[in-house]
């Protein structure tokens, strides 16, 4: 039976490598009918690629749009958990940040806080982390409640009988707790932030990769935009398999260990 | 005894306490409209308008015939590519089912591909494919869509009764039966979830896919708002979108669920 399982799980791996030239052979024939500026070949691109690499400002524009992203990141991650936890030992706030807070800024659309904060801060760093920050702030509540509310009361009672120190409550308990949902909230957040941060950058900042896409765009340089995709695809795609799964693995295994 | 007077006093603070809190988030949207119009007299309007000013300008929006056409036009667009995202997100899904050798190349090679695709990007390579029109602004629209009814489809697929399924298998051969009379049904709440995700996330980047491709809808107005320094109406398309979307999810995806559930 496992020998069936890893025949067929052989076989549907050759199709999926099948599927992959076979789609690098269509892009690469299809490049050939039409004009170069609307679909590049694979081999231009490719080049373009080891290009952006072997430029220290092409490089830079990506350590920019980095930074951005990770600015956002920590300063939503702590606002959220804020707010998120706000409704918690305050109830009184509770209609206040879940029904009317979380839903507008859930449903507001990220391009518009770029547009604004373009007119409020101009066109520089802050507006970037200002529109990504706004559009992650919504996740991380989300997130967070969700596992506020899964806490064990057991566990939770328990604590209140060994002690009254509700600091101490809280750092020992209820963070632990919470881990898999905090972890969820900065993964969910770094993929949502690259694609917001590319719009960010495109209409509100002077660098990040954001930025080099508008100028490609202007240029009607095709290959420099699809190598600009192809780095995030990358990147988010690398990050997600190699860093993110990993840790939730190993999250997952030790709390079925408990 | 000690449980009950503990129950007796979350009956009351949940009574009160809904009053309470209700009232606390109605203060807050008070509370935050005021203080918006506090930092609005004290800026230019150009920079932050007021919320006497962006109301002006959202019932334009809405009663203009003009304006009024973006609108629809925008609803429309959003409204088709939810249903093609999910017919397709459907048909990926269902695929590795009928023909296993699929199963690497959706979940593997086209789920992450089109997962960690940047939106923009798709919006700006839709303007040099396609050129402006209808066609581009619903090609970004699905494209971005599809993985996440894909991602919900398939979930839904994993959790699906495979008893019931075999059931079905011992009573008809037919392929087709077995789908429209038990795969379907089952399946529906996580087609419900899909379509209300695809909705939501439809009207956050229908913005970004009118950027470039459109000549028309919510996106040009407010692109075209902001090139004019005309706060007032970034803030009031914006303000339109959020409207829209609540009541459609109010008056077609809630009723919708509440549909499948009967059934």
């Amino acid at each position: 039976m496992d020998n069936l399982n890893s025949a067929a799980r052989r076989k549907k791996r050759r199709a999926a490598h099948i599927f992959t030239i076979a789609f690098i052979v269509i892009w690469a024939i299809y490049s050939a009918l039409v004009e170069a500026y609307v679909m590049p070949g694979p081999w231009p691109v490719l080049i373009r690629f080891f290009e952006f690499f072997s430029d220290m400002s092409f490089v830079m524009h990506m350590i920019w749009s980095l930074f951005h992203i990770l600015t956002a990141i920590v300063i939503s991650f702590f606002t959220g958990l804020l707010l998120a936890i706000l409704p918690f030992y305050l109830s009184i706030t509770k209609t206040a940040i879940d029904h009317r807070l979380t839903p507008f800024l859930n449903s507001y659309s990220g391009i518009g806080w770029t547009l604004l904060a373009v007119l409020w801060f101009g066109i520089n760093d802050l507006t970037v982390v200002f529109a990504i920050t706004m559009v992650l702030v919504p996740f991380t509540i989300i997130n967070i409640r969700e596992g506020l509310v899964q806490l064990d009361r057991e566990i939770l009672e328990m604590s209140k009988s060994f002690s009254r120190n509700k600091l101490k409550t809280f750092r020992l308990i209820i963070i632990p707790s919470l881990y898999p949902y905090l972890f969820a909230s900065i993964r969910i957040s770094f993929g949502v932030s690259w694609k917001v941060a590319l719009t960010a950058e495109l209409f509100g900042g002077n660098k990040g990769l954001g930025y080099l896409l508008n100028l490609a765009r202007q240029d009607f340089d095709t290959p420099l935009i699809l190598v600009v995709i192809l780095i995030i695809v990358i990147f988010v795609y690398s990050i997600e398999r190699f860093f993110f799964k990993p840790i939730q693995n190993n999250l997952a295994a030790h709390n079925a260990n408990i | 005894m000690l449980t009950f007077k503990k129950s007796n006093n979350q009956n009351n603070s949940s009574k009160y306490g809904w009053l309470a809190d209700n009232l606390l988030g109605w203060i807050l949207v008070v509370g935050a409209v005021f203080g918006w119009w506090a930092i609005s007299q004290t800026i230019s309007d150009l920079v932050m308008p007021g919320p006497i000013a962006v109301g002006k300008t959202l019932a334009e929006l809405f009663f203009d015939p003009i304006f009024l056409d973006d609108i629809l036009i925008s609803t429309i667009r959003v409204i088709g590519s939810v249903i093609i995202s999910v017919l397709l997100g459907m048909v990926l899904a269902l695929l590795p089912r009928n023909y296993p050798i699929t199963e690497i190349i959706i979940q593997e090679r086209i789920k992450p591909f089109l997962n960690s695709f940047p939106s923009v990007g798709w919006a700006i390579l839709a303007v040099i494919w396609f050129g402006s029109s209808n066609f581009s602004v619903m090609f970004v629209q699905v494209a971005i869509l599809t993985p996440f009814c894909l991602v919900n489809l398939t979930e839904g697929l994993k959790d699906l009764n495979q008893e019931v399924i075999e059931m079905g298998n011992s009573f008809s051969r037919n392929k087709y039966k077995i789908f429209f009379k038990i795969t379907l049904p089952l399946l529906l709440p996580y087609i419900i979830a899909a379509i209300r995700i695809a909705y939501g996330v439809c009207w956050k980047i229908a913005l970004v896919s009118e950027l470039f491709g459109a000549e028309d809808g919510i996106g040009v107005i407010m692109l075209r708002a902001q090139t004019t320094a005309n706060a007032s109406m970034v803030f009031a398309s914006c303000f339109a979108i959020v409207i829209i979307f609540m009541l459609g999810e109010k008056l077609i995806i809630n009723p919708l669920a509440k549909l499948a559930e009967q059934k």
